[in-house]
């Protein structure tokens, strides 16, 4: 012992100290503790605590389209105020082509469309006009759906009760959804799958023709009817108002409708609707939910309280969840659901219980064997080893990193691989111990010789693990996390604690010869 | 104590050397072997990789059979398998588009209603997904590889740097031969396992040749053959204990730690096993194409 340095000894003793006190709030686990030390434990990822994750990704293609339609509409408006004739409209993927009748006024008719949407790439060529949309369009298009449907997303899923959801935006048009603990991921999906675009539109009952050759005119669509698919009404392509108006919707009954949803307009959207409904008294209004009619009754007297009902064969969930989507707003463009993964909290209980006797076992497998090899050495080998893996654990708690089962499984591999450094070291001593006699001489070489070994094996393994980290996903970074801890764990808790503990064996025993 | 590190005595002399040629061959056909089950049999590519949906639910008073039945009148590439225990079984289906697929999932589910206890999981990766998982396993992969090569190509001679990546080339071939062979699911998770492999073989050829460098330095007239097996023999011990205890751990984490993680412990042990090899019977031999003898020596 006399030569061992006290600020060593200090450094490893508190180290060690520090490794176990901070394990305690994970090993302990208790989930709703507010206590300030006892929050810095592990978080179990979603494959370990159950629960769901979901990819979402953001129909852009849609919203393309939508301007594009903008487009012809606006074009159509300009010529017929500039009394030009549009011989043909040619929609394609990325622009719309408009051939006029003549070519005198295109020049105008291209700069008030400029006026209407600034940042859009116009070319004249003859009788033609493109319309075409380019990057920095989409690019704007792109960002403003991405963060209004977060918005959105993350007020429905509010609305659904999930506690800590994590909702974010990943890569360019996806969002990214934890929602731990979540029972019924089909709900969430029915809730997410919908854009809840509603508006209100009065009905053509005069042009029959129109219906029957499925042509609308222009100023009209036809829709289809929400239950029965034969079904078609002609409606103003205009709708008299829409659900950015809603401030309120619930789910209610009423005797004689059934299940229905009650709502109420702002100042704004009740003084729209009170207007209309004073002037189309008699004629039917539609309510219109992604492009389908809820139901369209005739409408008896003007409606200025700016509050009513919408029936439909709805059951109590279906008119409440509605109320829901009402309620949080319509997403800018439709979200498709590319990936899902979805754990109940009965595997994720079972992968625990397994990753645990998995690691004890294998721990105890490992202990043994080293025993049996290296005698008391191995002992303090295994001293290290245990100390190790509180380390590992303890670093987990304090960073705030994710277990998942892919962890547990890089745990218990770096078990097996944690004692390589000091098989390395005991090696060298082993070889050492052949050269010479002084104990405490050859444990200082056999150290330091095995030193840059274990610095360029464990390095190997780090690069390893940290492109793993970079490039890997969920619950594989939870494999690269616990595997690079373990790896930086071993190499402190063989260089210096099995040191510290060797020295002192040898000291305390007074060993005169060593033999490995 | 014990004397049981008798076993392995403390100055080997094993000539793996004189046996390269016989090991030599082996390897090669075992590679050319593998990359023809890679080209023809391919990989048994799981849900990560390929899309679809996976429904794992434990179930009550039913077979597979019964399940099997009921699924397969309404849906033609669906497959059943028992999962652990016989009450527990994975579903697996093939999807076309993402939007039917979540469809998919929920009729599915009410289909088997009432045979089942739990759903305990449910997943599904569309087309987009698992071809840019696909991609981003192949660049994590090549990315270590090359980080690895430049970290040996750093602290060693360049020519080590060759032998290690033979060597590492031959562990990632030779492991996903066997795994085509014994029909083990590729996944995310099996690609980590490629990875940590990597790393475990790069640890192991790293310790030989950090022996075969500092016995370059310290008998300068020893014929290489004997050289580098005299290396071998010095480390001897250290790679059979570390590659022991980490078998130790797989071995339980494959028996022990659940039916997810199986084919990744399985992986594991066999990447370990042929990574071991490897160093000794690959990276070192390849060594010898090199008629070097580090001329700069300062220390």
């Amino acid at each position: 012992m006399k030569n061992y340095p006290f600020w060593k000894s200090f450094t490893v003793v508190s180290l060690v100290l520090l490794g176990i006190i901070f394990a305690i709030p994970s090993i302990i686990y208790d989930e709703d503790s507010e206590n300030w030390f006892l929050k810095n434990k592990i978080n179990l990822g979603l494959d370990l605590q159950g629960g769901s994750y979901l990819l979402l990704e953001v129909q852009l293609d849609v919203l393309y389209k939508e301007e594009l339609d903008n487009f012809v509409d606006s074009v159509r408006l300009i010529s017929r105020d500039q009394a030009v004739k549009i011989e043909k409209i040619d929609i394609q993927e990325n622009e719309v082509v408009v051939f006029f009748g003549n070519k005198e006024k295109i020049k105008d008719i291209k700069d008030s469309f400029f006026q209407m949407y600034r940042g859009v790439t116009l070319q004249i060529n003859n009788n033609k006009l493109s319309i075409m949309l380019n990057d920095e369009y989409r690019k704007i298009i792109q960002d403003s759906a991405i963060k209004q449907s977060l918005e959105i997303v993350r007020k429905r899923i509010d609305e659904s009760g999930t506690k800590e959801p994590l909702i974010q935006r990943s890569g360019k048009k996806r969002i990214l959804l934890q929602l731990p603990g979540v029972k019924d991921p089909e709900r969430i999906k029915d809730l997410l799958g919908k854009t809840a675009k509603l508006t209100f539109h009065i009905v053509d009952n005069e042009n029959t023709s129109a219906l029957q050759n499925n042509l609308a005119p222009f100023g009209k669509i036809i829709v289809p009817d929400m239950y029965e698919e034969n079904t078609k009404y002609l409606l103003d392509k205009r709708s008299v108002v829409g659900g950015e108006n809603l401030v309120d919707a619930k789910g209610s009954f009423d005797q004689t409708e059934g299940h229905a949803v009650s709502f109420r307009f702002d100042t704004e959207g009740a003084q729209k609707f009170g207007k209309v409904t004073t002037n189309n008294i008699g004629k039917n209004l539609a309510v219109v939910l992604d492009g389908v009619v809820i139901t369209a009754p005739r409408i008896s007297s003007a409606i200025t309280g700016g509050s009513g009902i919408i029936t439909g064969n709805f059951n109590a969930q279906e008119a409440s969840d509605l109320a829901v989507l009402l309620r949080a707003g319509a997403l800018p463009a439709p979200l498709e659901i590319v990936e899902e993964r979805s754990v109940g909290a009965g595997l994720g209980a079972d992968s625990i219980a397994a990753g645990q006797i998995a690691a004890i076992i294998g721990m105890v497998l490992v202990c043994i064997f080293m025993i049996l090899i290296y005698g008391t050495f191995g002992a303090l080998a295994n001293v290290s080893l245990i100390v190790n893996l509180f380390i590992i654990i303890s670093l987990l708690g304090t960073i705030g990193a994710t277990l998942t089962l892919p962890g547990i499984a890089g745990i218990v591999l770096t078990i097996g691989m944690a004692v390589d450094a000091n098989v390395l070291i005991f090696e060298r001593i082993k070889e050492e111990s052949l050269k010479q006699t002084k104990v405490f001489q050859i444990v200082k070489n056999g150290f330091d010789r095995a030193m840059s070994t274990i610095l360029d094996a464990n390095i190997t393994t780090l690069i390893a693990a940290v492109l793993l980290f970079a490039f890997g996903s969920g619950p594989i970074r939870g494999f690269s996390i616990t595997l690079s801890l373990g790896v930086i764990a071993s190499m402190f808790t063989a260089l210096m604690l099995t040191n510290f503990l060797v020295y002192m064996y040898l000291s305390f025993a007074n060993k005169k010869e060593l033999k490995l | 104590m014990f004397g049981l590190n008798k076993i392995i005595p403390v100055e080997p002399n094993i000539n793996f050397l004189g046996l390269r040629r016989n090991f030599l061959i082996f390897s090669i056909l075992a590679i050319l072997i593998s990359i023809g089950l890679l080209s023809i049999k391919g990989l048994n590519l799981g849900i990560d990789f390929k899309g679809g949906t996976l429904i794992e639910v434990s179930t009550k008073n039913t077979s597979i059979g019964e399940l099997r039945e009921i699924l397969s009148s309404s849906y033609n590439d669906v497959s059943l398998q028992e999962f652990g225990n016989e009450n527990i079984i994975l579903i697996r289906l093939q999807n076309k588009s993402n939007q039917e697929s979540i469809e998919t999932v929920n009729s599915v589910k009410n289909l088997i209603q009432d045979k089942v206890v739990e759903f305990r999981r449910s997943e599904f990766v569309g087309p987009t997904i698992s071809s840019e998982l696909l991609f981003r396993g192949f660049q994590a992969v090549s990315f270590a590889l090359i980080a690895i090569l430049i970290y040996i190509w750093l602290r060693f001679e360049w020519q080590f740097g060759f032998g290690a990546v033979v060597a590492l080339t031959h562990d990632v071939l030779f492991t996903l031969g066997l795994l085509s062979i014994l029909n083990v699911e590729f996944s995310l998770a099996t690609i980590a396992a490629i990875l940590t492999i990597a790393g475990y073989s790069i640890n192991d050829t790293v310790v030989i040749f950090d022996r075969v460098r500092e016995n370059l330095r310290k008998y300068k007239k020893l014929e290489l053959v004997d050289l580098f097996n005299l290396s071998v023999n010095n480390t001897l011990s250290r790679t059979i204990m570390t590659s022991l205890t980490t078998l130790l751990a797989l071995v339980s984490l494959f028996i022990f730690g659940g039916e997810v993680i199986r084919p990744f412990a399985l992986t594991m042990i066999i990447g370990v096993i042929i990574g071991t090899y490897s160093s000794v019977f690959i990276a070192v031999p390849t060594l010898l194409i090199f008629k070097f003898r580090p001329q700069d020596e300062d220390d």
